[in-house]
């Protein structure tokens, strides 16, 4: 017991799981009532992941010692990997509902637009392979830091980011004013609502972790990284990852089918 | 875990079913056929990415409880929206 209340004396506890949430709860609800609410919640947002990429740089959270009743029965994982496979849990079923739904709401409608006719199918063919090209840049980073070679993490974190970009500059840049010129907008009906939401909300994810390959690449660049200290390259290479095995369904259902 | 020679192989044919998918849709026959060819090759894509590239192949076995739960309650919504499909809700 008392080697219980020695551990909480320990913990360190931080505030920034709370405004992550307050800043997003806010930023969604400012894009419904208020705009500069939103900018709000999204300044809120910004300010949270500095501080908690600050954090993880000073390792504050590092070797954290949990008993073994709290760690039960996925005492084989570190916390913080534990922590990015819950949050992919929470991934998928975000995007697995939104994907049954489009399904749904696509075999219940008496017409829908053949794919071709909208969508060009050669665009989403190369953004498909440079999304691969991406994890396979960011698993040679992770594959060069376990064995210690830095050069070869920054080339692979370079590469990911670089990839990462041209996917976004080809989807946000070419494909998606060319829809708007034709009149495939978001509000144009049912297959421009589905499409943007979710190919928008995917987008976002690739946004989102572009910001964090960019954090990786800034410590590697500071010598953040060796062979035995690599695990932040490691969970957010299985986001990078799962941001891609997204589009393995997204590119189907929406430029083939 | 493997070295760098196979997860440029895993790539390879990550893009070469990539291929495939575009090739399959072009090909005669029943749409509901060639939709279910393709999201098949879609699924193995996302399996080998996940074993190989999120390396859940060399991980403890009793991690894949975590996406395949998620997975489980991906499939209870997709069976609601076919029942209520079929009871025409």
């Amino acid at each position: 017991m008392t080697e219980n209340y020695e551990t909480l004396e320990e913990r360190k506890s931080s505030f920034t799981p709370l405004l992550l949430a307050i800043g997003i709860a806010l930023f969604f609800l400012g894009l419904v009532i208020n705009f500069p609410l939103a900018m709000g919640g999204l300044a809120i947002v910004a300010f949270t992941l500095l501080k908690m990429f600050k954090d993880n740089v000073e390792e504050k959270f590092a070797d954290f010692k949990e008993s073994v009743e709290e760690r039960w029965p996925l005492e084989f994982l570190k916390k913080e990997k534990l922590g990015v496979w819950v949050f992919l849990m929470s991934e998928i079923l975000i995007f697995g509902s939104l994907i049954v739904a489009y399904v749904y709401v696509r075999l219940l409608s008496g017409s829908w637009p053949v794919a071709s006719q909208i969508h060009d199918v050669t665009i989403g063919m190369v953004n498909t392979i440079i999304l691969l090209t991406s994890s396979l840049a960011m698993v040679y980073g992770f594959h060069s830091v376990r064995l210690g070679n830095i050069k070869g993490l920054r080339i692979g974190l370079l590469a990911t980011l670089a990839l990462g970009a041209s996917f976004l500059i080809i989807k946000l840049g070419v494909e998606w004013p060319t829809y708007y010129r034709n009149g495939f907008t978001i509000s144009s009906g049912l297959p421009g609502s589905t499409y943007f939401v979710l190919t928008g909300l995917h987008a976002a994810h690739v946004a989102a972790g572009l910001v964090a390959v960019g954090y990786l690449l800034i410590r590697a660049f500071n010598g953040g990284f060796s062979s035995s200290k690599h695990s932040a390259v490691e969970n957010i290479g299985l986001y990078w990852h799962f941001v891609d095995i997204v589009w393995m369904f997204l590119f189907p259902l929406f430029y083939l089918l | 875990m493997p070295g760098m020679k196979m997860y440029v192989g895993i790539w390879f044919g990550l893009v070469v079913a990539t291929i495939m998918e575009v090739v399959t849709r072009s090909l005669p026959g029943a749409i509901s056929v060639l939709a279910l060819i393709i999201l098949l090759i879609s699924s193995g894509k996302a399996i080998v990415i996940a074993m190989y590239y999120q390396h859940l192949r060399y991980e403890d076995r009793r991690l894949a409880i975590l996406p395949i739960a998620a997975v489980v309650g991906v499939i209870f919504l997709a069976a609601a929206a076919v029942m209520s499909m079929a009871m025409g809700m």
